[in-house]
């Protein structure tokens, strides 16, 4: 067996085009899931009357099936929800015009909110009650002390966190492909295809991914050392 | 004036206090000693309502709450009138020591930056950390942590503040630094409460003593009346017990 070193080098550009959608389907629905997942997190934890258990089944059941899973259930039933609905209503609106992309960002999305939501969470039960007791005690209120108080010291606990699941996302978006959306795997395997060098073209593609979370890695790094130079500590 | 009626507060089955009533003027330096689990400290938190009591009622000034049916409205305000130096400073992690003292400025009380600013290096000044203004509480001693913590009680300017045993987390050598700023700030007129095991301290400061056990009031008065002459049997054990192993004569110990 030989390896086209030099092909590795070409298929890697060619890979890289597809980088951008690969990110958008990794980071659009982690930014999305940010937001969304504050506020299931401090819905559970504050235990709000009727939406907690709804967010507690939405988590556990969003977390406890496979990302793939959601892609296609999402893909499948969208359409057809918006077709029935569009039919009932008299709308001239077919699903058809909606961009398969838009599913995918759905679907991950949700996926999203759900692991998200966990994090944070683990992130506000990090920060110790005297915390937000002191926050009390000088007038504020609850929204005041979360916000301005439990928040910021929660983000900083939970960064590592937060890589990780920016990994895990970043590896997960390949199953975009098995939807069509042309994402870093789904444009190796035709780079691989039409040169019939598979090899060359999978560790192009690895190299890509690998890159990538190094990078994920130095970005974290240097966060954790701004957000959390508070608790450095020693007599400066 | 602050004014607790008929407080009782109790944690699943165990009832931690069983009916307080208590008077304070303004200006007073109130001590309260007993032992521990005798309700010292969730009466302190009840008053600001961190722990929430199940019966009875909170007047601070011109606001009175019933602890049955507590507006959010009610707790806010009666936290705005207070403010509280904790046994382990509780100083907010991620914000230097001046902007521990300003947050509360800023957020609850809606204080110009500016101003709330130059009140806030006002107050570290009077506990002496001018210097470390910048500083995160991971940088502080604890007495430089605690000192913070009273100036973010001071800057609010409350018409109560409650000390929960401030010195206890310390280490020995830094108590005195610590008992020193609450003396100063205690000879100035600001009213408040302490949970103390500091008994000379207590003894010299305050001008109310309270002595408590069993979630009740056993006896209060005056130092004098409470150190040198208790009328209550229980009183004089608990204040034999906690004086210093030293000062007890030869003879006991042998």
């Amino acid at each position: 067996m030989t390896i086209d070193i030099a092909f590795i080098v070409t298929a890697f550009f060619e890979i890289l085009t597809a980088l951008p959608l690969t990110l958008t389907i990794t980071v659009v629905p982690l930014i999305f899931g940010l937001g969304i997942g504050v506020v299931t997190a401090l819905i559970r934890l504050y235990k709000v009357r009727v939406v907690h258990q709804l967010a507690e089944f939405y988590v556990s059941f969003l977390r406890g099936t496979p990302i793939v899973l959601h892609v296609l259930i999402i893909y499948f039933a969208m359409p057809k929800l918006i077709d029935s609905l569009s039919a009932y209503f008299g709308w001239s609106f077919k699903s058809a015009s909606i961009p398969i992309l838009l599913f995918v960002l759905t679907a991950y999305s949700l996926t999203a909110v759900a692991y998200m939501s966990e994090i944070i969470r683990s992130g506000i039960l990090s920060v110790p009650a005297g915390q937000i007791e002191a926050a009390y005690a000088v007038g504020m209120s609850t929204p005041q002390a979360v916000w301005r108080i439990v928040l910021p010291q929660a983000f900083g606990a939970i960064l590592p966190n937060l890589c990780n699941l920016f990994i895990g996302f970043l590896h997960t978006s390949t199953f975009a492909f098995t939807v069509s959306q042309m994402e870093l795997l789904g444009k190796a395997n035709v780079v691989a295809s039409v040169n019939l060098k598979f090899l060359e073209a999978f560790i192009a593609a690895a190299l890509i991914y690998w890159g990538m979370t190094i990078i994920a890695e130095r970005i974290t790094a240097f966060l954790e050392k701004r957000v959390t130079a508070y608790s450095r500590g020693g007599m400066a | 004036m602050i004014h607790l009626k008929n407080i009782h507060k109790s944690f699943g089955r165990l009832n931690v206090l069983n009916g307080i009533n208590l008077t304070v003027e303004r200006g007073d330096v109130v001590v309260i000693l007993g032992p521990s689990g005798s309700g010292k400290t969730t009466l302190l938190r009840c008053i600001n309502f961190l722990e929430r009591p199940n019966d009875g009622e909170v007047t601070i000034g011109a606001l009175t709450v019933d602890c049955r049916h507590p507006s959010r409205k009610d707790i806010l305000e009666l936290r705005r009138k207070t403010a509280m130096v904790f046994q382990h400073y509780n100083l907010f992690k991620h914000k230097t020591a001046l902007e521990n003292v300003m947050e509360g400025l800023i957020v609850a009380q809606k204080v110009p930056k500016k101003e709330a600013r130059e009140r806030s290096l006002e107050m570290l000044e009077k506990v002496g950390l001018s210097d470390k203004c910048d500083h995160y509480p991971s940088q502080l001693s604890g007495g430089q942590q605690q000192r913070v913590g009273i100036a973010r009680a001071l800057a609010l300017n409350p018409e109560l503040i409650l000390f929960d045993e401030p010195t206890s987390a310390l280490d020995p050598e830094l108590v005195g630094e610590v008992l020193a700023v609450i003396k100063t700030i205690a000879s100035e007129g600001v009213t408040m409460i302490v949970v103390t095991h500091e008994m000379g301290f207590a003894r010299e400061v305050s001008n109310h003593v309270v002595f408590m056990d069993g979630g009740v009031i056993v006896e209060q008065g005056t130092p004098a009346d409470i150190f040198v002459d208790p009328k209550e049997e229980r009183t004089r054990q608990f204040l034999k017990r906690i004086t210093p192993e030293w000062s007890y004569p030869m003879e006991a110990l042998r």
